[in-house]
């Protein structure tokens, strides 16, 4: 939450009497705008040449318009009289679920856009859900929404076991005390969810994994072998720069696409395509040593040599 | 002209017939992608979701362009780095892309017979909505698991900033570009030290 005036890393210098007087002027200009817009509406109501379609349609976008005048002209008055937004900034006029993502930096190029989300397994960086919320939360806002998205595609799973998620991992922006107790009351452990700026111990002894298992509540849900894996899975919490690395060179670091929708659609293309280049890397047994341990350690499947020398003919 | 580029798809040869599987090697980095996604599956989703909320008026018209190809192609797009008009062209004249979308036999007198325009995969995906994406990637996923490839057992969250729309010009900004602007050409215009 930013105020007018704030001192910016750049030069520093603005004008606030300035800026308020020319605010006052424009505001006034804008009062009009009210009336206009019911006299407009009036006169699409009149209008007999229009098709039902298309008046409903131009109606729409004046209510749109109206809308986004008032929001900005609530956020001008607010930010001119020295007040707190209740919300991030609306950087543009258009969109107002754009936000401001990269603060205190005034003369940075990239400043406005979005936050996606997503949820990768640690190996080959296959990723299971994201998600683009509007303007910018906290990110421990997201774990939630993400977990729910995992689970709807663990319902589809058809194989007579079906795959269960033992644990979270990620930086100090999601350490939040209730999405830990959310997320032990889903079975699911937080070890990997660091609690201080401290690596987290990949390998802890046993008594200390009793102490995990205790104080999540889940001594008889996981296992103190789901444990240590965990606590290796957030030991090795960085290789998820190495997932998003992997986006934003398939173009998720600009969003092309037009508006919210937009932005759901090509982070969602662009992941299932990235999905698929994992699952090569996967087949071909392309993956780091890392990977491969920790695959081994969760069991999953191996092919044969046959099959190996079957995809590469 | 624009009329006829919309009806070349429905021109047929009678010529020989191109099989793209014989073609394109098992090893083309493309055909190995393709051949990673559950395309029935994923088909099946985006013609629910488009039925549900887009009902069809009319049986007239000519067939559409097959759901595949152009989720293949949106796909593709992302994949490769391509522009919409860049990956339709490349459906033209590329084998491994026609692979990708299915085409298991090309026409090899009438290139022309599944041209798709750019403007066609550009309304394609402005059907796509959120709940559709967030199915297809939960079938991704799910068959993925299936496999036995993947598991969900231990997960790692993150985000990152990506930009969108144009961006907000400030007086900083400006003023910030213009003195490493003049800073660069004075450096270059300066002449070169005597050694």
């Amino acid at each position: 939450m930013r105020r007018f005036g704030r001192q910016c890393r750049g030069q520093g210098k603005i004008f606030v009497k300035l800026v308020r007087q020319t605010e006052t002027q424009l505001l006034e200009r804008g009062s009009s705008i009210a009336a206009l817009v019911q006299e407009a509406h009036q006169a699409l109501q009149a209008a007999p040449h229009l098709s039902a379609a298309k008046r409903e349609r131009l109606a729409r976008d004046l209510s749109a318009a109206q809308e986004a005048h008032q929001q900005i002209s609530t956020q001008s008055r607010r930010l001119t009289q020295g007040k707190k937004l209740p919300h991030c900034k609306i950087v543009n006029a258009y969109d107002p679920t754009i936000a401001p993502i990269m603060k205190g930096k005034s003369n940075c190029p990239a400043q406005f856009g979005r936050k996606p989300g997503l949820l990768s397994e640690p190996t080959a960086g296959f990723i299971f859900a994201t998600a683009v919320p509007v303007g910018n939360p906290s990110d421990a806002s997201y774990v939630l929404p993400l977990i729910d998205k995992v689970q709807h595609a663990i319902a589809r799973v058809s194989g007579p076991k079906r795959p269960s998620i033992h644990s979270v991992a990620g930086d100090l922006g999601v350490n939040d005390t209730v999405l830990r107790q959310a997320l032990h009351d889903r079975g699911i452990l937080s070890v990997g969810i660091p609690k201080t700026v401290d690596p987290i111990n990949p390998e802890p002894c046993p008594e200390e994994i009793l102490a995990l298992l205790t104080e999540a509540g889940l001594n008889r849900k996981r296992t103190p072998h789901q444990v240590q894996l965990a606590c290796a899975c957030g030991y090795s919490r960085p290789v998820v720069e190495s997932h998003i690395a992997s986006l934003l060179t398939r173009g998720a670091g600009q969003i092309r696409y037009k508006g919210p929708q937009g932005a759901v659609v090509q982070l969602g293309m662009t992941v299932m395509a990235s999905n698929g280049a994992a699952l090569v890397r996967i087949r071909q047994q392309r993956l780091s040593k890392r990977a491969q341990k920790f695959r081994r350690l969760l069991g999953l499947r191996r092919r044969n040599v046959n099959q190996i020398n079957d995809s590469e003919t | 002209m624009r009329l006829l580029r919309h009806l070349q798809h429905w021109l047929r040869g009678s010529g020989p017939r191109l099989q793209v599987a014989d073609v394109v090697p098992k090893t083309n980095s493309i055909r190995q992608w393709t051949d990673t996604f559950p395309w029935t599956k994923l088909v099946e989703a985006v013609e629910q979701s488009f039925a549900s909320r887009f009902p069809k008026r009319a049986n007239g018209g000519r067939h559409p362009v097959p759901t595949r190809v152009l989720l293949a192609l949106e796909l593709l797009k992302h994949e490769v780095g391509a522009s919409d008009d860049a990956i339709c062209e490349r459906l033209r004249t590329d084998v491994a892309v026609m692979y990708a979308c299915g085409l298991d036999e090309v026409q090899l007198d009438s290139p022309q017979a599944h041209f798709v325009l750019p403007e066609t995969l550009a309304q394609f995906r402005s059907r796509i909505d959120d709940t559709l994406i967030d199915e297809l990637l939960a079938i991704q996923a799910a068959a993925a698991m299936d496999e036995g490839l993947v598991s969900p057992a231990h997960l790692l969250v993150d985000t990152f900033p990506t930009e969108q729309g144009s961006q907000r010009v400030t007086d900083a900004t400006t003023l910030y570009k213009a003195q490493k602007k003049s800073s660069n050409s004075s450096r270059s215009a300066s002449p070169e030290r005597p050694r």
